[in-house]
This record gives structure tokens, sequence and C-alpha cells, in this order.
């Protein structure tokens, strides 16, 4: 005997093997069951069949404007961010690199101490952080268009002083990276606050922090992709 | 989810999705759409409650039906005053046409409006999205129990409508 909802369960292949095998065994010795197992099957497909064609349909402009056009509060817009900052005549407030450096040290002394016997993703050399290990490959070599591994290359671009600069995230640390005589120095290193995860944040968008500091180091616009690539065959320089 | 795309991206990638469930939920087209706009809408303005880790399609999901359940309660739950679906006349005019023609989209969401809301909203999830009962009882909320009494009930109304 089975009942209506163990049979849907086993047409839906949501029973276990053993109770799977029992129904497709009663279904087989009975003609009705095997009837209604083929009569339920075109039904589905061919209500399927009505919608699906939906997932291939056009979206409507309306629909994609929703998504790039509505409040997006976790997100900066970069231009738009800078074209507000030239209009104001608003210049970056020098203590920027103090915080940076600030909270790249509080960072590095909680995270690099209790891993080290994994190679620390910073070192430091005449009181300046440089990238090491991982995080200096990955800043050298990836390119934002093709992630790879546990570092991601954020986005590229000229610093005031025309330095490439490129933000990075190595869960659960973000930062920024700038070209200091042919070696990255780290301008900044960001740890997610507490009771949010890296994976959230790099979904949602740049660590606020992060952004307000790729926003004053900013000269011009961000690096595309072949811009991206081209500098990396120069060496960043 | 993949690292490399933003919020949005992950979003948009969603969208056709997303719409297929908005029509099988509405009543036409239009309403189709206003459906899923507003599901863009809210999932962006509140996009801190999603628990990372989560599935972010069944939370989308979540949001759109919760939507369309208001919209329906706002319209003062007109649906429920439909003809029992034993009683309604049989989409195909002849059952033997509908038993070799693929029906359309409209056909098939003049279909899905015959079932009662809480019949609709599993037949859409489980027999369309493709969703697993668990994955449906989650996102409506409901002990698996009664998703599968409803979808026993639900598509057996539909398999009388659109014939065999």
């Amino acid at each position: 005997m089975v009942s209506d909802e163990t049979f849907f369960a086993w047409l839906d292949g949501e029973l276990d093997p053993a109770e799977s095998a029992r129904v497709e065994a009663a279904v087989n010795a009975d003609p009705r069951l095997s009837t209604m197992a083929a009569q339920h099957r075109s039904m589905q497909a061919r209500l399927k069949g009505a919608f699906d064609p939906l997932l291939e349909a056009p979206l409507p402009e309306s629909l994609l404007g929703a998504v790039h056009n509505s409040p997006q509060p976790d997100v900066v817009d970069f231009a738009e961010a800078k074209q507000r900052r030239e209009r104001r005549s608003w210049r970056p407030a020098p203590q920027w690199g103090a915080m940076a450096a600030t909270l790249a040290a509080g960072v590095l002394i909680g995270t690099i101490v209790p891993h080290q016997q994994e190679a620390a993703p910073a070192e430091i050399h005449g009181g300046k952080m440089y990238a090491a290990s991982a995080l200096n490959h990955a800043l050298d070599t990836q390119l934002a268009s093709a992630p790879s591994g546990d570092i991601r290359i954020g986005m590229t671009f000229r610093d005031q002083g025309g330095a490439i600069c490129r933000s990075f995230t190595s869960a659960p640390l973000s930062g920024l990276a700038c070209r200091d005589d042919g070696r990255w120095q780290l301008r900044g290193l960001f740890a997610p606050p507490e009771g949010q995860t890296s994976d959230y944040r790099m979904a949602a968008g740049m660590d606020p922090s992060l952004a307000a500091l790729v926003d004053s180091t900013m000269s011009g616009e961000a690096f595309d992709a072949a811009q991206e690539r081209a500098s990396r065959e120069k060496s960043w320089r | 989810m993949d690292q490399s795309l933003s919020f949005e991206d992950e979003l948009a990638a969603l969208l056709p999705r997303l719409r297929r469930f908005a029509h099988a939920l509405s009543r036409n087209a239009a309403d189709a759409d206003d459906l899923t706009q507003a599901t863009i809408e809210r999932g962006l303005r509140s996009r801190q409650q999603w628990e990372p880790g989560t599935r972010l399609d069944s939370w989308l999901y979540r949001i759109m039906r919760n939507l369309w359940i208001d919209t329906v309660r706002a319209r003062g739950r007109r649906e429920d005053l439909h003809t029992p679906v034993e009683e309604a006349e049989r989409i195909g005019e002849d059952p033997r046409e509908a038993m070799e023609a693929a029906i359309d989209l409209g056909k098939a969401m003049a279909a899905m409006q015959r079932l009662p809301d809480e019949q609709r909203e599993i037949v859409a999830l489980i027999l369309i999205e493709g969703f697993g009962y668990r994955e449906c009882s989650e996102i409506l909320g409901l002990p698996i129990g009664t998703v599968s009494s409803r979808l026993v009930r639900g598509r057996n109304a539909l398999l009388q409508m659109m014939g065999a």
C-alpha cells in the first residue's frame, strides 16, 4: 500500500534509497500507479515547459534598473564619491594615513602573532609595512578580472603621487597596497567588525574603512581590465 | 557563493528565476514584473538581514512569497472566492488535444490561478522552480508534512485542469 504522499515523494526523488525501491516495485506491479506516474510526469513537464522560456526571455529594463540604480547603502560608488568630494573642494585629511597605519598595526598584531608558523602576509622594513609571501605574489601577478586562490584583487589605480595601488581581500582581511620603490607598501589593512564575516562583506561590497581609504587615495579613475594587464607587464611602474 | 561577484551581480543573476516564480504566483505578466521589482527593492534594502552562508536564492524567494501574500491580502483575498477546482471547466477544451500540445504560458498561468494560494506557492516552488521539499518548507515556514499534502492536492487539481 502506497499513500499519495509517499507516491509523490517517490516521484519527486524525496525518498531514501530503500523506501524508494519499495515504492518503485509497488508502482511497477500496479498498472494504476504506473499510469498515474506517467500522467503526473507529463503534466509537470508541460507545466514547467510553459514557464521555462521566461529564463531565456530578455529582462525588462525596469527590472535591471531596479538592481543597479537603487540606493546601495553598503557599496561606495567611487566615481560618484570622488565627484562629490571634488565639488565640495574637500581634500583628504592628512590623518587618513595615520589612521590607516594605526588600524593596520592593530590588525597585524592580532592576526599575525597567533599564526607565526604560517607565512605572514606583511613584513616591516624601515618603519614601513610591506606585503610579503602570498599576498605579495598576488599583488604582483593577479588580475581583478581573473580571481584565483584565497586572495582577491579589487581595484587598481594611481594615487595622487602617481604610484599604482591595488585593493585586495584575503579573508578575513582587506586592504590597500601601493608601489613604493619596487615593493607593495601596505597603506591600510582592515578586519571585519565583530560578528560580521568577511564573506558577507565581500558579497555586500567593500569594507567601508577601506572604501574611504581608496577614495582618499585614488587619483583619476580605477583601471579597466586592459589597463590593469598593461600595468602588470610594466611591473606596476 | 562566488565571492568575486557583488551582491547586485548575484541578485541580477537570479532575476530570470525570480521572474519565473513571480509569473507562477501572479494573475498576469504585469503583476508578475511588479512583484519581481518589489522583491529586488526589498532585497537590496534588507541585505543586512541575509545570513551569510545561507542560500541567497531561498532568501529572495521567501521575500517574494511574503510580498505576494501581502498583495493578495490587500486585495481582500478575492482568490478565496474562486470556483473549486473540481468543478472548474478544463483549460483544454479537448483533453486529447491538451495531451499532445505543449501549453503556453498564458494557459499555464491561468491553471495556476485556479489553485488555492496555499497550494499554488508549493506547486510553483517544487514543480516549477525545482526546490526540494525541505527547501520549500524552509522558504515557506511550513512543516514538511503540510508541504507534502498540499502538493498532492495541487498537482491532482492541475492534472484535472491540464489533462494528463
